[in-house]
């Protein structure tokens, strides 16, 4: 017990220090995050859409495959992106292996069916009738969708902050793909896992209580967003 | 002049489903049509179509004349003549004022007359000062009241009805009754569809009856190929 107290003020000290090193690790995910969020948002939102408003071949497979792929493993993903990028890989002359590059192309791609499936069930529902019913009214067909992004604009957030706080908190592709390289590729996740196997428990807890103030935040916006 | 709408041997199917089948089918303009018939007899999908937002599997549609085409830009200017307040009609974030206004947008209508379309609408439906009021926080007789001046606003060819007084406490239900029975007289034709056994005599129009998606005649009637209403 003393020596998780001891750990845990010596890492408040830590953050309060303005560590170096653990505030390179926060400002690293934090990026990567953003930018693969980016990606999967300009992936998944379209592709939602897509499923949902057009008549697609085997809709319903679609949608199965969809929600399927929110369950693949991050180590599969890293798997794959790997095989792409290594030296042998078709991408390998690319270089991107353990780079935020590499990292970013992974948790896109894990990002990317979440975005689209949160994207799909909010224009279901009740929303299914916005189409319609902005062309009853008279509306043309560019004008009616841009009313229905308008009126799912939420949902989309919320699409998006989900997503968001998969990718800040999962450690396989940034493990994999990333190679926790000191202030280089060194994600809070992969940070965590590597400080407390060398023993350095302080290091540890600040950045998991970081992590968790991080997820927490994204997770109360998520609600706010969800219960309008 | 002929009917306003001419349907001939149209059917619609959902999937293998065939949810309506029409050998025949006249509607004339300025005139009041009550549709009935049971539960998933094909009322709604029926006013999908009249309302151009559903093509029919086959068969032909007529409208003022010129068979329909059902291609993107040709039915814009028909959906702005021909107005449909769904069963359970969705209203869109922001306030009651601003989803009266997005028809009259669409169609260009300078803002003074907007305003005062709007008001008048919702006067009509006996809302009065509900402008400022969250649309998507109203009671469901209140929504429905606000979708239907939504329509009304527009002041369509065609109004298109889908149980307008399925959620309406009684007093709205004899409020709307009399708009609706106003409308001929402005040169509007009402389709609505109604649960009502013998729709309301005070509405006094034909009385379309829909069972398996078939028009079935009226009791007594000889049955005819195609029916033909006037009012
Ligand atoms: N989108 C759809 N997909 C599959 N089947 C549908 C769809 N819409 C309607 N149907 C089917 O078509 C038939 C006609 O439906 P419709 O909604 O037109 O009936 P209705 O007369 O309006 O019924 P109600 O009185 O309950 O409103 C029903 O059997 C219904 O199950
Ligand atoms: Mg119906």
């Amino acid at each position: 017990m003393d020596f998780f107290l001891e750990s845990l003020k010596a890492s408040w000290s830590l953050i309060l220090s303005l560590d170096r090193e653990l505030f390179r690790a926060v400002w690293t995910s934090v990026y990567v995050s953003v930018w693969s969020i980016v990606f999967a948002a300009l992936l998944g939102i379209p592709a939602g859409l897509a499923v949902g408003l057009l008549e697609v071949p085997f809709k319903r497979t679609v949608i199965t495959g969809l929600n399927s792929l929110m369950a693949v493993p991050t180590v599969l993903i890293g798997l794959l992106v790997y095989g792409f990028i290594s030296r042998q890989g078709p991408l390998g002359g690319w270089g991107l292996l353990f780079s935020p590059s590499a990292v970013i192309v992974g948790d896109a791609l894990l990002a990317a069916p979440i975005v689209a499936n949160y994207t799909l069930s909010s224009i279901r529902g009740a929303h299914a009738a916005i189409l319609p019913t902005a062309m009853t009214l008279g509306a043309g067909r560019l004008r009616s969708v841009l009313k229905l992004l308008s009126e799912i604009r939420f949902g989309m957030m919320a699409a998006v902050i989900s997503g968001f706080g998969r990718v800040i908190s999962e450690v396989g592709v940034a493990m994999m793909l990333g190679g926790n390289i000191l202030g280089y590729t060194r994600t809070m996740t992969t940070a965590i896992a590597l400080e407390t196997s060398k023993g350095e428990f302080a290091l540890g807890i600040a950045l998991g209580i970081i992590l968790m103030s991080v997820a927490l935040l994204v997770n109360i916006v998520f609600q706010i967003l969800q219960r309008r | 002049m002929g009917p306003l709408y001419r349907l001939r041997m149209l059917t619609k199917r959902h999937g293998h489903k065939a949810a309506l089948s029409i050998a025949g089918l006249d509607i004339f303009e300025g005139c009041i049509y009550s549709l009935t018939g049971p539960n998933g007899s094909g009322k709604s999908t029926l006013l999908g179509i009249l309302a151009f937002l559903s093509p029919p599997t086959s068969g032909t549609l007529h409208y003022d004349g010129k068979p329909v085409e059902w291609k993107g830009r040709s039915l814009v200017p028909l959906r702005q003549e021909v107005t449909l307040v769904h069963q359970s009609p969705y209203l869109f974030e922001g306030s009651v004022y601003s989803n009266l206004a997005f028809g009259l947008k669409v169609r260009g209508i300078p803002e003074e007359t907007q305003r005062s379309r709007i008001g008048l609408s919702l006067e009509t439906v006996g809302l009065s000062g509900f402008e400022e009021r969250r649309a998507r926080a109203l009671s469901g007789g209140e929504a429905q009241r606000v979708a239907l001046a939504r329509a009304l606003a527009l002041a369509p060819r065609v109004l298109l009805l889908d149980e307008p007084l399925a959620n309406v406490d009684g007093r709205s239900a004899e409020v709307i009754r009399l708009v609706i029975s106003g409308l001929p007289g402005r040169g509007t034709t009402v389709v609505m569809t109604t649960h009502d056994p013998d729709p309301p005599s005070c509405l006094n129009g034909e009385v379309i009856r829909l069972e398996e998606g078939r028009v079935s005649a009226p009791p007594g009637a000889p049955e005819t190929p195609v029916i033909s209403m006037r009012g």
